[in-house]
């Protein structure tokens, strides 16, 4: 067993910890407030060559393995989760999708731009009526000539209103039931698409969510994804890997509210001395610190087996679930452990706190994820 | 094409240094980097590879675990690394490693224009090596360097010196000491670093240099500095102000 990390993946985490305290660190507050997409930071990302990192470097990626990415996504969320779950949609769901199922010509046309981070990413399988229970989605495709006619509504769409493509799952023959749902690659200016407003948010507001309207819109036949029907299973399989990156956005919250809560448990004077000499707090930093390191080795595991190529969707799901639960239960104690100052604006573990709870939800809640734990170990 | 040499020095980062109740120094969980001074003088090897198209060479001297670094010093834009390496070599001091610095430059890089060393190393800031290897070299040496340019057969440097700034020019091949202030080192990209071990690496072992000399520096100890603070009032009349001098010789805070 080996749990150490390669030299060049120690090397990338501590360029992208100095990317953020320069560009990321100092702008999080302000964009969580104004719920701003900060287009200039993602200029820097995409000249650093942070948006497409575990692409090949023939699809304009960086061609790193799986883990080496979320180990970018952990430091990213560890400065602000909205940059880094915006990342890993864009690049650990959407481009790796295209990646795995799409043809030449696909790649080509839209997932080396991507890649390169000219533009970014949406994922929409969400509908006002199909959350978990992804059958209820009620988006049609028809096949016209040489276009698919795309109709329906999309919500709670991440990067909806920054996105350039769009992988749109959408039913091209209800009948045929878990195998009659069809992706499809929508550019944003397909016609008859366009994009909502962008919700305001409790927490991750800086990451862009919209409804996507579709009326009538008209995609080519070759930006069907794979092939007719086989929508579902490809969505499970970008789901699976995005699951791994909720679990890294997760940890670098846990990592934050950690720092954070060490930091102000040292600085802090009650009765004569720091509150970190209570047995009270001290506990409390203690557990934290267990559970970011637990979180951390279910999170490494899944990334390290599906680099591996071995089956990894029950394991994904596990480091989902323990790292959102826990990064839920402890930036509310590291909350606590600020008391009034951590309730005001301008203290970071407010906004940790507000960005954690999404992480229970989206992507598979943690009632989706037990159910696939439990199916897969009481088969 | 000019060559441009960067030498660097693979150090504890500081952040990760801590002190134990009794006061000592605990390295056990530390982390290492670049000097930060000797970020600077890749970067400008590299800043200069890009401006006067020089080809630009990284040399260090340290132990076996600073392979790290070499690939650090890669991924910053460096051509190729020159990497000597003993277990032996974790406390070399400034004279050791400048004559270690000398002798491979001597003799395995034919030809080179300049030299780039950080003014001083993060850990212990002596500023010895650069001096001491363009002793060794038989070049000029030219310190405090914020501003750096490469003419027809000279270089031309901005001094920062107590009087204000000088510039110079010195023939080639030179030495030159930079400060923080001559670039803002970049941040490697991920393809940056994931290239980086497959650019050339020379290895060079204790066993292909001459015997190393004595070192001039002994280390004693080494412990965490301890800040006391006191206070006292004084007033401010002829007999205070003595009272005052007084007890400042009584601290040692004067002579």
């Amino acid at each position: 067993m080996d749990f150490k990390f390669t030299e060049e993946q120690e090397l990338i985490r501590n360029n992208v910890r100095e990317f953020c305290v320069k560009n990321v660190e100092p702008i999080a507050a302000e964009i969580d407030e104004n719920s701003r997409h900060p287009a200039e930071l993602f200029e820097k990302l995409s000249a650093g060559g942070w948006m497409g990192i575990p692409i090949p470097q023939e699809y304009g990626g960086a061609g790193a393995d799986f883990l080496t990415s979320i180990i970018v996504v952990e430091e990213l969320s560890r400065s602000c989760a909205s940059t880094g779950f915006t990342i890993s949609t864009h690049a650990g769901i959407v481009c790796t999708m295209i990646h795995l199922f799409g043809t030449e010509e696909q790649k080509n046309n839209y997932l080396t731009p991507m890649a390169e981070g000219r533009h970014l990413g949406a994922f929409a399988l969400t509908e006002p009526g199909a959350g978990t229970d992804v059958m209820a989605v009620t988006t049609a495709a028809v096949l016209d000539g040489n276009d698919y006619v795309i109709n329906g509504t999309k919500t709670f769409t991440s990067n909806g209103p920054t996105a350039g493509t769009y992988l749109v799952f959408a039913w091209t023959d209800k009948s045929a039931g878990r195998k009659g749902m069809s992706a499809f690659i929508v550019p944003r200016e397909a016609p008859g698409f366009r994009v909502g407003e962008h919700f305001k948010k409790m927490g991750l507001r800086s990451s862009q969510t919209s409804e996507l309207i579709f009326k009538d819109c008209r995609v080519p036949k070759n930006n069907l994804l794979g092939k007719e029907g086989a929508g579902l299973p490809m969505a499970m399989a970008g789901f699976d890997g995005g699951r791994i990156g909720i679990a890294a956005q997760c940890i670098g919250i846990l990592q934050a509210a950690l720092d954070e809560s060490i930091r102000y448990s040292k600085e802090r004077i009650q009765f004569g001395s720091p509150i970190a000499r209570n047995q009270a707090i001290a506990w409390m930093i203690a557990d934290m610190a267990t559970d970011l390191s637990a979180a951390r080795f279910l999170a490494y595991h899944a990334a390290w087996l599906k680099d591996q190529k071995l089956p990894f969707s029950k394991e994904a799901a596990m480091a989902k679930l323990y790292a959102s639960e826990a990064a839920m239960r402890h930036t509310v104690k590291a909350v606590q452990i600020h008391g009034g100052y951590g309730y005001c604006k301008g203290a970071k573990v407010e906004r940790l706190m507000r960005d954690a709870k999404i992480t229970e939800i989206y992507e598979g809640t943690s009632e989706a994820m037990r159910m696939v734990i439990s199916g897969t170990v009481l088969r | 094409m000019p060559t441009v040499i960067a030498c660097f020095k693979w150090v504890i980062d500081e952040a990760y240094i801590r002190r134990s109740p009794s006061g000592d120094l605990d390295f056990s969980s530390v982390d290492y980097k670049i000097g930060e001074y000797d970020r600077n003088a890749i970067e400008e090897a590299v800043r200069l590879k890009e401006t006067a198209g020089a080809k630009a060479i990284a040399v260090t001297v340290g132990m076996p675990e600073a392979a790290k670094g070499v690939k650090d010093a890669l991924s910053r834009g460096i051509d190729e690394a020159y990497f000597i390496a003993d277990s032996s070599f974790g406390n070399l001091d400034s004279s050791q490693t400048a004559l270690i610095l000398g002798e491979v430059i001597r003799n395995r890089i034919e030809q080179y224009d300049v030299i780039l060393c950080g003014e001083g190393s993060s850990d212990l800031y002596a500023q010895q090596v650069g001096p001491r290897l363009a002793e060794q070299l038989g070049i000029p040496c030219i310190s405090f360097v914020q501003k750096l340019s490469l003419a027809k057969d000279q270089l031309v440097a901005e001094r920062r010196v107590e009087e204000g700034i000088e510039v110079i020019t010195s023939p080639l091949p030179a030495l030159v000491t930079v400060l923080p202030d001559i670039n803002v080192p970049r941040i490697p990209g991920v393809k940056d670093t994931l290239m980086a071990g497959k650019k050339p690496t020379v290895k060079i072992t204790k066993d292909d240099l001459p015997p190393l000399s004595e070192p001039l520096l002994r280390t004693i100890s080494l412990t965490s500095s301890r800040l006391e603070r006191s206070c006292e009032r004084f007033g401010t009349d002829a007999a205070e102000i003595a009272r005052f001098v007084g007890s400042l010789r009584k601290k040692g805070a004067i002579g």
